[in-house]
């Protein structure tokens, strides 16, 4: 599942570097070239999970941050607080009260089986990408665009229908439909990619 | 006695003795063999009692059932073509041989191990849930709660429905956690190398074990066919294959070629020396049979005392024709020459103390290799005393008889030894030019030895081997070196209960850095089951009300479940990759083996176990090594506190001068024997240290004809050197041997022999004229 985050991260990354630099309608090849130079991104999120059977859908938000040194940190705030920080090597999560929970690609490389392909999405690896989604590229006119990506083996295909990406300057939504009915969709608004230094805060969150 | 064994008529009657003795032989010999076995394991050759305290019958049966397994890896040109593979499986279940297969597993199966885990969920909690539960019940919730919000965990309505507390799905995460490197892909466990490539794994477990040589063969030939077959079907398809079967079936194989090399080459070269010398056939009949029946003798001992040869033994044996062949040797070299002027019984009554002399030092040092705990050995030290035994007595009771009308050669031309011992009496170039280079030789040899006691440097395996076996450790994470814990117990439940207080001194051993990873057994005690079960009954409505709290629609599970008992666990396809690992005998003793990998630090583990009640280290490698190493030393020791005893007594005997004479081509002989095996590049080790134990024993034989006043130093040199040469035609073939412990004896042993034939007439008294030499 960490997979998918660095999948988000490498999207969110992605797509906002694509779209502050485009003005005319963009492809996928332009961002391979464009992705290695914004070295981190702030952004707040809400989301919002829908399970079959359940009565009200599950909320939560929090904010996310990306380094590209570094790797990425989901700071859950609401409900109740949750981090996870992921890296090309390790995925951990922490929750008050107790010991964090850690995988690494060492003990788990299953886990990270599609790590070579997430960090080849970081710099868009258009080759990577089409090896295990189909992808749908649209420029929707004024800024904004989509991308639909199904999934194209196993076992992304035994989980996921679909994840689409929506944005303008930066990836402003992603929808996850999984095969059991139940979809995801997270909302990422007051993005920033200025400064480009960690705070010590975020420091210590990568440091582990 | 001397005298009245040598009377005629009672002479007969020992004669017919004997030939009674042989008959039993050879009746015992068919009876014993249908149930005797040929061994080639290296580690059979090693000691067996080294593991204390724990019932041989467990280790016993760990040490077989592991020798059974093989272990095939497929690789398709295609990652996701699984018809290689496929076709693997099918052609494994059809040959005999095995006792089981496995590769993939059917949806069936998986269903079942599903349905399993679901069934005992709760006692088979995994040791990350219970930690949570241990705590707070908000820890459980809480991660309840984060797997339920992170949008790709992948939760279904249906998943919390059926598992509200989210015991399988921890579960799994940890034994993925565990599994570093196999994974399950459409049933199949798989690995994937840097390359790219998938490897299907396939398993089997032999009927036989992999030390059954004949079974051996025929199943390595079939999946060499095999291995062609699937070449032909899928091009670019690759095998890679690991199992003892393998290792044992090349070692068998090697040895064969061994004995059938040696022992024709040097048979030939014997059987040509002896038309030589006495331009006659009948001497090698008689040979052969002194022979034959040294052999029958030394198989039967071996065979009743230890049920089985190892081949190793059997290599080695062959050197006893060398050294048994003497006696026929001395014997009819007497009759040659003297048979014309004394009767056969009365040669036989001249020869009879130095033959009886020869037979019992050269026993006596065959014998001191059962010093040394290794049933190889001990093997060919009986296998000697006996084997040398009979042919002693063949050449004692039969040859007088039977060596009649033999052709005799009186005026043999031994002019060149004539003409050697001269030189060695007279000229000082001899006597001390030849033993100043030899001094020389052997102290450029001793400047370079070097020990080595790694077993693994013993047997030199082909390198493919080498490399499939590295490569399959790498994809499979599973390291074939033997390094374990072994915990065992009066019954099933109190080893499980060890093998729990285990888990969190080897958690920080890992964590120390002293090893890499380690395979527990996913299966807890009753006790244990028991407490889990209390555990979650506990939590459960605490965790419950919080998820509700939260906006969960969930409810109180029922936590009906009884324990479970090892056996169903291990009939269940829940242990399956784990049976191995088991083993209960039907008195309720069992034990648990828990792989470890990565070792850093032996000293340390070896330190947890003995903290732990009924666990040892196992690190059979590293044990064998440092047991080698301190038979070396002590058999270094023995070696020169015997030279001591053997040098004071000489001096005692023989006075200062005599004395050194004796004693110098001995000492020098076992100089040159190591320089031989140091200037070859080889390192010392126990074998060659035995080696060197035989060539005192030998060389002091050749010293001891020459300084006999009462001998002929002519017909002396003619018997030794017949017998150097025998003994060199057996021995020096040895060091030809592809098995490098055999052929490192072969080395000490030829260098060793030569040089104390070379040197053995200094022990000659000084004389001035040649013409009173013969």
């Amino acid at each position: 599942m960490n997979c998918f985050f660095r999948l988000l991260a490498s999207l969110i990354t992605g797509t906002s570097l694509l779209l502050s630099q485009a003005a005319s309608a963009v492809t996928l090849d332009d961002l391979q070239q464009r992705f290695s130079h914004q070295p981190v991104l702030r952004a707040q999120f809400e989301q919002q999970r829908t399970i079959s059977g359940m009565s009200q859908p599950l909320k939560s938000n929090g904010n996310v941050l990306i380094a590209q040194a570094h790797g990425l940190i989901w700071n859950q705030t609401k409900p109740f607080p949750l981090v996870l920080m992921m890296n090309e090597s390790r995925m951990e999560q922490r929750m008050a009260g107790q010991p964090p929970q850690v995988i690494t690609a060492d003990s788990n490389p299953q886990m990270f089986r599609f790590n070579s392909i997430l960090t080849a999405l970081f710099h868009a690896d258009r080759k990577a990408l089409e090896q295990n989604f189909n992808l749908q590229f649209s420029d929707l006119g004024k800024g904004s665009w989509q991308l639909v990506l199904q999934p194209s083996t196993t076992p992304l295909d035994k989980l996921f229908r679909q994840i689409t990406l929506n944005g303008s300057e930066f990836l402003n939504e992603i929808q996850i439909n999984d095969l059991q009915g139940d979809s995801t969709h997270i909302r990422f608004f007051d993005q920033t990619t200025a400064p480009t230094v960690l705070t010590p805060d975020e420091e210590h969150h990568f440091s582990s | 006695m001397k005298n009245t064994i040598f009377r005629p008529e009672i002479h007969r009657r020992i004669a017919y003795a004997w030939a009674i003795g042989v008959i039993a032989l050879l009746i015992a010999l068919m009876v014993v063999l249908p149930n005797s076995r040929l061994n080639s394991s290296v580690m059979a050759l090693l000691p067996k009692e080294h593991i204390e305290n724990i019932p041989p019958a467990l280790e016993e049966g760990f040490n077989q059932r592991l020798d059974r397994q093989l272990v095939w890896l497929i690789s398709p040109l295609q990652p996701d073509d699984q018809a290689p593979a496929l076709w693997w499986q099918q052609q494994l279940k059809q040959m005999t041989a095995f006792s089981s297969t496995s590769g993939q597993m059917s949806p069936d199966h998986q269903q079942q191990w599903g349905k399993f885990f679901f069934d005992n969920r709760y006692s088979l909690l995994d040791s990350a849930t219970r930690q949570r539960l241990t705590g707070d019940a908000s820890s459980q919730s809480d991660w309840i709660l984060s797997q339920i919000y992170s949008p790709f965990s992948g939760i279904s309505a249906k998943e919390l429905s059926n598992d509200p507390l989210l015991t399988i799905r921890s579960a799994q995460m940890t034994q993925q956690q565990n599994n570093r490197t196999l994974q399950l892909n459409n049933g199949w466990l798989t690995s994937k190398d840097p390359q790219g490539r998938v490897w299907y794994l396939l398993h089997g477990e032999l009927k036989t074990s992999s030390y059954d040589i004949q079974s051996a063969r025929q199943t390595v030939e079939k999946l060499d066919q095999l291995k062609q077959q699937i070449a032909q079907k899928w091009p670019g398809t690759q095998v890679l294959q690991r199992g003892t079967l393998f290792y044992s079936d090349y070692a068998s194989q090697q040895a064969q070629q061994d004995i059938s090399t040696i022992g024709s080459v040097s048979g030939l070269g014997i059987i040509i020396l002896i038309l030589l010398v006495f331009r006659s056939l009948k001497p090698l009949w008689l040979t052969l049979l002194s022979l034959t029946i040294g052999a029958i003798s030394g198989s039967v001992a071996v065979f009743i005392l230890f049920g089985e040869v190892h081949v190793m033994t059997l290599v080695m044996s062959t050197s006893v024709v060398g050294i048994s062949i003497d006696y026929a040797l001395h014997y009819l070299t007497e009759r040659m020459v003297h048979g014309e002027d004394e009767s056969a019984l009365i040669s036989m009554k001249k020869l009879f103390p130095a033959l009886l002399l020869a037979v019992i030092s050269s026993s006596i040092a065959y014998l001191l290799l059962f010093i040394a705990p290794f049933p190889g050995l001990q093997q060919l030290a009986i296998f000697a005393a006996a084997g040398l035994t009979g042919a002693f007595l063949t050449v004692i009771c039969w040859y007088p008889w039977l060596s009649r009308r033999l052709p005799v050669r009186k005026t043999l031309r031994l002019g060149f030894i004539h003409r050697w011992l001269f030189y060695w009496q007279n000229g000082k170039a001899f006597r001390i030019g030849i033993p100043l280079i030899a001094l020389l030789i052997s102290v450029a040899g001793l400047v370079q030895l070097k020990t080595d006691d790694d077993i693994r440097k013993l047997q030199t395996l082909p390198p493919e081997f080498q490399q499939q076996e590295r490569q399959i450790a790498a994809l499979t994470g599973q390291h074939s070196d033997q390094k374990w814990f072994m915990v065992y117990g009066e019954s099933p439940e109190q080893t499980l209960q060890r093998l729990e207080s285990l888990e969190s001194a080897l958690d920080s051993a890992k964590q120390s850095g002293w090893l890499n990873g380690y395979r527990l057994l996913p299966f807890p005690s009753e006790q244990q089951q028991k407490k889990n079960i209390a555990l979650i009954r506990q939590q459960a409505p605490e965790i419950i009300h919080r998820l509700q709290q939260a906006g969960i629609n969930t409810t109180q599970p029922s936590f009906e479940q009884t324990t479970i008992k090892p056996q169903d666990w291990l009939n269940s396809v829940a242990s399956e990759g784990w049976r191995l690992l088991w083993l209960s005998l039907d008195n309720g003793q069992s034990a648990v083996l828990v792989p470890v990998e990565g070792v850093t630090n032996p000293a340390a583990l070896k330190q947890i176990a003995s903290n732990h009640s009924g666990t040892h280290w196992v690190d059979k490698h590293t044990e064998f090594s440092t047991l080698f190493s301190v038979y070396r030393q002590h058999l270094t020791t023995l070696l020169g506190i015997s030279v001591l005893i053997i040098g004071a007594l000489f001096l005692w005997r023989f006075g200062l001068k005599q004395g050194l004479r004796c004693i110098i081509p001995t000492i020098l002989s076992l100089g040159i024997a190591l320089a031989v095996l140091s200037l070859s590049g080889q390192s010392l080790n126990l074998f060659s240290l035995l080696a060197l134990i035989l060539v005192l024993g030998i060389g002091i034989d050749y010293t001891l004809f020459f300084s006999n006043p009462a001998g002929t130093p002519s017909t002396s040199m003619l018997s030794i050197l017949l017998a150097a040469l025998t003994t060199e035609l057996s021995f020096g073939l040895l060091a030809a041997s592809g098995t490098q412990a055999i052929s490192g004896f072969g080395l000490v042993l030829s260098g060793g022999i030569f040089a104390a034939f070379i040197l053995s007439p200094l022990a000659l008294p000084e004389r001035t004229n040649p013409g009173k030499i013969s």
